[in-house]
């Protein structure tokens, strides 16, 4: 087990790219485990992420499965922010996060991370509802631009929803738990019947 | 490999039908040279179909500034993703020009293999339907040669490939030689039974004919159902280059494949009348080089082959070589599609299906079939796809806790989607030409293309969103999109036409055996060499044509013909 201080010069230097693909990914897993629940986060501030990351738990929580905080869907976010996002779009999703805290104060008088779980999910219900307003129904997610394709007009919160939603169920446990993706599946069964909860194979 | 050598034969370009002349050739006894542009592909390394998204930085969303500073035009191809933007090229190293208000969108791929490491696989024969389409209707030229002679060919190079599908027995659309087709699945099926009840005698669904893999054959082995197909095949399961003809040619010990090779242009005799050389620009180390070779195979696609000729002119052949029909470059086809309809299928929600079938459904030509239209030539075939909505439907709503979390876990309701590709009319105006005002990376000339839809085309692509909701309706679906998207030629990624075949040396480029008109020892057997362009997919026929211009081609240099 690597200590702190291998685990930052891991992830800082090159060195992993020396590794073949699998151990680098294992070496680089574990050096972010050893740096534990303090990522370096680039675009966010750490009251930006607490509440990105509260509000990412919210949509999708961790249940029988792994949740989105489980998964590192804040992180994911402060990554596309940072290195895939444009001007505008940033601007459009840290403009929305920020009148965040400033709808619950209007609401209850605090920051949205020191709300009650009912107040939270109450100013979910309205981001919901104006997101439901302002879409524009000739354009549904299908559309939805998500390489290098068209001008994307998102707001703040289908932003945040898209993000979250992809950060987990592309991630390691939710595609495999959540979701039971297979790499390899073997055969391809055209018509199968779900049992319980589970797909099951016949 | 040196340049003094003088090689039997040189392939240009690596790719669906390079490989082909590669295999072809040796295997009849020819010392080859292959030249590809691009650079080497190992399977072992190249190929990332298992890589899940969760290994890829962005999850499959792209490195979004990368490709809108590199690839702008290729990262509007689906297949140009997260993992497989490395199997397109740069379009700032490799730009073209087009005529303004004129959009085409050029989609190349340049390695070992070239774009048969990501193409689409879907194969289909054509038939006299399209053989004869030139002459019924007066346009542009007739094709030299009908069905009877491609068939042979076509059993020939289904043999090698293995294409799985179901055999209809329509003559517009033959059936090949076929490995057992994949299945439909439920919506499929359901669709399928709807067709079949209400538009009996007019149109029919199927599986689609594709170049998968059902069972092991010629030591590759069935589809394994992993899904991203134009991310590579570590099992060779479907049919490409580097999965199949390339090591056929290799195992000859006559291949010589010659990887980082850009072709500047050809170097002709005007005495012998024969094209002598090759001149390559090597990608890394810039230097000029010249290769010779009896016989020139140029397969680098449509818009580049025409590209190195318009290069190789010579005082006689001023306005490029093999141009004394002044045909080389006009003529350029695409299929047009972007018409279609896609619609929710109500019930079944407690049936799915489970792997990744990397294929779908289709749905043969029925216009101008049996009943003439009066509204347009030709027709259009659908390509399509049952499917469940995934998670992404989630975005957009509203709900989130535990109850959207298992919704979203969960599969969404069954959607179906027709997409048709439509014939092309081959048309004069349609051209490509150097541009005198821009070189790509290596100083070469690039292309001028000139090329837009005619009012057939668009006529067609109304038609399909007609005719694909008319179906989806008959099925009870529900939400019926019908759609006619404007969409620029090229994006089909079916160029063709621009070196076209005919009797007449007058009119056309190549005989009816893909070889130069002009230049006897120059074939040429990618898209170019077609005269019209059928609805359906056309690699396969290149293939045929390739493989049959390969045994002309033997058989001519052994009379001394050649």
């Amino acid at each position: 087990m690597m200590n702190r201080r291998e685990a930052l010069q891991l992830l800082a230097t090159a060195a992993a790219l020396q590794l073949a693909p699998r151990k680098m990914l294992a070496a680089v897993r574990e050096a972010r485990a050893v740096l534990g629940d303090s990522p370096a986060l680039r675009t966010l501030n750490a009251h930006q992420y607490a509440t990105v990351k509260e509000m990412a738990e919210m949509i999708l929580p961790r249940t029988e499965t792994p949740g989105a905080a489980d998964v590192g869907a804040s992180e994911f976010i402060d990554l596309i922010l940072t290195e895939w996002s444009d001007e505008p779009e940033r601007t459009r999703f840290m403009g929305g996060l920020n009148e965040v805290d400033g709808r619950t104060r209007a609401m209850c008088g605090k920051d949205f991370i020191e709300c009650s779980a009912e107040q939270r999910a109450e100013l979910m219900r309205d981001l919901g509802l104006k997101m439901v307003e302002e879409t524009d129904p000739a354009q549904d997610w299908q559309e939805a631009d998500s390489q290098s394709g068209t001008e994307n007009h998102e707001t703040f919160y289908p932003m945040l929803r898209r993000l979250t939603l992809t950060a987990y169920y592309t991630s390691e446990a939710g595609a495999t738990q959540a979701l039971h993706y297979e790499i390899i599946p073997e055969r391809h069964d055209p018509c199968v019947q779900i049992q319980g909860a589970k797909v099951e194979r016949q | 490999m040196t340049e003094g050598t003088t090689y039997d034969a040189i392939v240009i370009g690596s790719g669906m039908t390079g490989g082909w002349a590669a295999k072809e050739l040796t295997e009849k006894g020819l010392r080859t040279l292959v030249l590809e542009a691009g650079r080497p592909i190992v399977p072992e390394e190249d190929y990332v179909e298992h890589v899940p998204a969760w290994e890829v930085r962005f999850r499959g969303m792209g490195d979004r500034r990368r490709l809108r500073e590199d690839q702008p035009i290729q990262s509007t191809c689906y297949a140009c993703d997260e993992w497989s933007s490395k199997f397109f090229v740069s379009d700032k190293e490799h730009p073209y020009t087009t005529e303004t208000g004129k959009p085409f969108r050029w989609i190349r791929g340049r390695q070992v293999g070239g774009r048969s490491i990501m193409w689409g696989r879907q194969s289909y024969r054509w038939s006299d339907l399209d053989f004869e389409a030139n002459l019924r209707d007066g346009i542009a030229i007739d094709w030299p040669i009908r069905y009877a002679d491609i068939a042979p060919w076509y059993d020939y190079v289904e043999e090698f490939v293995g294409i799985s599908g179901e055999a209809l027995g329509l003559p517009q659309l033959p059936d090949s030689r076929f490995l057992p087709p994949m299945e439909l699945n439920c919506a499929e099926q359901h669709v399928r039974s709807a067709i079949a009840k209400h538009f009996a005698g007019e149109r029919v669904m199927t599986i689609g004919r594709c170049a998968i893999l059902t069972k092991d054959h010629n030591g590759r082995a069935a589809c394994h159902y992993c899904g991203p197909c134009e991310r590579g095949c570590i099992t060779r399961s479907y049919f490409s280059a580097v999965n199949a003809t390339l090591p056929a040619a290799q195992k000859t010990g006559r291949m010589t494949l010659r990887p980082y090779s850009v072709v500047h242009s050809l170097s002709f005799d005007a005495k012998t009348r024969k094209a002598t050389g090759v001149r390559v620009i090597d990608a890394k180390t810039r230097a000029a080089l010249e290769f010779h070779g009896k016989v020139i195979f140029l397969c680098a696609s449509a818009l580049e082959s025409v590209r190195i000729l318009f290069n190789s002119a010579t005082p006689e052949f001023s306005s490029g070589l093999a141009n004394s029909s002044g045909e080389l470059g006009h003529n350029l086809m695409d299929h047009v599609k972007s018409g279609g309809a896609s619609a929710t299928i109500p019930g079944m929600e407690d049936r799915v299906a489970l792997g990744r079938r990397p294929n779908g459904i289709y749905v043969p030509r029925f216009r101008n079939v049996k009943s003439k239209q009066s509204e347009f030539l030709r027709g259009y075939g659908f390509q399509g796809e049952g499917s469940r909505d995934g998670w992404e439907r989630g975005i957009s709503e509203t709900g989130f806790g535990p109850d959207f979390k298992r919704a979203m876990s969960r599969p969404g309701p069954w959607r179906f989607q027709f997409w048709g590709y439509g014939e092309c009319l081959p048309n004069h105006a349609n051209f490509v030409e150097l541009d005198p005002q821009k070189v790509d990376a290596w100083g070469i000339p690039v292309l001028k293309i000139h090329c837009a839809w005619s009012e057939n085309e668009l006529a067609l692509r109304k038609d399909m969103a007609i005719a694909a909701a008319e179906m989806l309706a008959a099925a009870g679906a529900r939400d019926i999109q019908p759609y006619a998207n404007e969409e620029p030629p090229g994006f089909a990624i079916h160029e063709m036409g621009t070196a076209r075949m005919g009797k007449d040396a007058k009119t056309s480029v190549l005989n009816s055996y893909n070889q130069a008109h002009d230049v006897k020892n120059l074939f040429i057997t990618d898209g170019g060499a077609m005269a019209s362009s059928s609805c359906v997919n056309p690699s396969l026929t290149y293939m045929a044509l390739t493989a049959r211009a390969c045994d002309y081609a033997v058989g001519q240099m052994k009379k001394g013909e050649i």
